[in-house]
């Protein structure tokens, strides 16, 4: 009889214990600060408008624009196939299959980038990987890629070379002198994504 | 740091072996509590032998607490453990179809497995027995899935249900569960095994 009351009373203080211990909601969050800053600091998650040019030429299929302004900017102007998902609705079940996912890579956007690191902090706060921000933003796009500007005639090869790829680029999204006000109807709709599988616990019975 | 698998700090692939060895431990510890006795089992029904209620309750609240545990020293996401989704109708009608049967067959799908391990052939019935019923119910599924599908409540905790926290919760079960254990020794005493 003795081992059945000890045991028993081991289990009511483990249960006192632990119905008065506040419940742990430390766990939303994945990085550290530490974590965070080093990855501020080598600044991995920026693509340059360059790259993101020569993406979009290819038709890359692994790319995922995002638009992080509001419906209303998005309207007026976004980029090709770019999905908006405005920063205050980040955290939406809606757009978590988007934002928390291993096949694309999320290039997130603004008109500058403070909105578009806004959200890409959250998201990487949540612990999501592949969401990037585009560099300089939409601002800066509209600068190098849609109305480059030449460079001296004295510069070096690579910067001439870069100016003759902008050209290219801009003539393919239909740059050059337009203004980025110009509206393009293209309706978007979602990409498929497919959506991570839950993971199971196996399910037991007796 | 926990679920290992959810966080990939263990790969994917090695879920089933790790099941294959819980498992093993399960049949085992089950022939060890005498589970693939069909009177043993049915003896929580007439009050003779609680085993059965104490083994499943103490594993309930064992699980609970080291979870709840493991959960305050930051060693698992109880975010991520897996939670069975509520379908009200099916797991009531489920429940009385599965009582019936424990009561009628002796075994419960596990033990019977277990049993048969050992060679009771009723065991061997029963276990086959679980194969008719898994192709009725897959032939009629059509004409069931309304009631299968009805009452949804999604991946609900009964202690979000009734609104306190889950270390209030598991306590009250402790509580509820060395109470049981309890009644169950005095009903056992009460009502002792007719010898045959």
């Amino acid at each position: 009889m003795i081992p059945r009351l000890l045991l028993s009373a081991v289990y009511f203080g483990l249960g006192i214990i632990i119905a008065f211990v506040p419940e742990n909601t430390t766990k939303p969050f994945r990085l550290t600060a530490e974590q965070m800053l080093n990855e501020v600091k080598y600044r991995s998650e920026m693509v340059s408008s360059d790259e993101l040019a020569d993406w979009m030429v290819n038709q890359d299929p692994s790319i995922q624009l995002i638009d992080i302004r509001t419906p209303k900017e998005f309207d007026q102007f976004h980029l090709e196939n770019a999905l908006n998902i405005p920063l205050s609705q980040i955290l939406d079940e809606e757009w978590i299959d988007f934002l928390d996912q291993g096949i694309k890579m999320n290039i997130l956007y603004s008109n500058g980038t403070t909105l578009a690191h806004e959200a890409w902090m959250i998201s990487r706060q949540l612990g999501y990987e592949n969401n990037y921000v585009l560099q300089g933003g939409l601002n800066y796009w509209t600068e190098t890629i849609l109305n480059p500007s030449a460079p001296s005639p004295y510069s070096a090869d690579d910067e001439i070379a870069k100016y003759e790829f902008r050209k290219g680029a801009s003539q393919y999204f239909g740059g050059e002198m337009k203004s980025t006000n110009e509206s393009k109807k293209t309706k978007t709709d979602k990409p498929i994504i497919k959506r991570r599988k839950k993971k199971k616990a196996p399910q037991g019975g007796c | 740091m926990g679920p290992l698998i959810p966080q990939e700090i263990i790969a994917e692939g090695w879920n089933f072996l790790i099941a294959f060895g819980v498992g093993i431990g399960f049949g085992f510890i089950l022939e060890q509590a005498g589970f693939s006795s069909s009177r043993k089992l049915a003896g929580v029904f007439y009050g003779y032998d609680a085993v059965v209620l104490k083994v499943f309750f103490t594993g309930a609240i064992t699980g609970m607490i080291g979870l709840l545990y493991l959960s305050l020293f930051d060693w698992i996401d109880l975010n991520l453990i897996w939670v069975n989704p509520t379908y009200l109708w099916s797991a009531i009608i489920g429940g009385i179809i599965m009582g019936a049967g424990f009561i009628v067959g002796g075994f419960c799908p596990g033990t019977s497995v277990c049993a048969a391990a050992i060679g009771k052939i009723d065991a061997m019935v029963f276990f086959g027995g679980i194969f008719i019923g898994i192709l009725l119910f897959g032939e009629t599924f059509e004409w069931i899935k309304p009631l299968y599908m009805a009452e949804y409540w999604g991946q609900i905790k009964l202690s979000e249900l009734i609104g306190i926290s889950q270390g209030l919760l598991t306590f009250f079960i402790i509580i509820a569960a060395l109470l049981m254990f309890w009644v169950a020794e005095m009903a056992e005493k009460k009502f002792p095994q007719k010898e045959y």
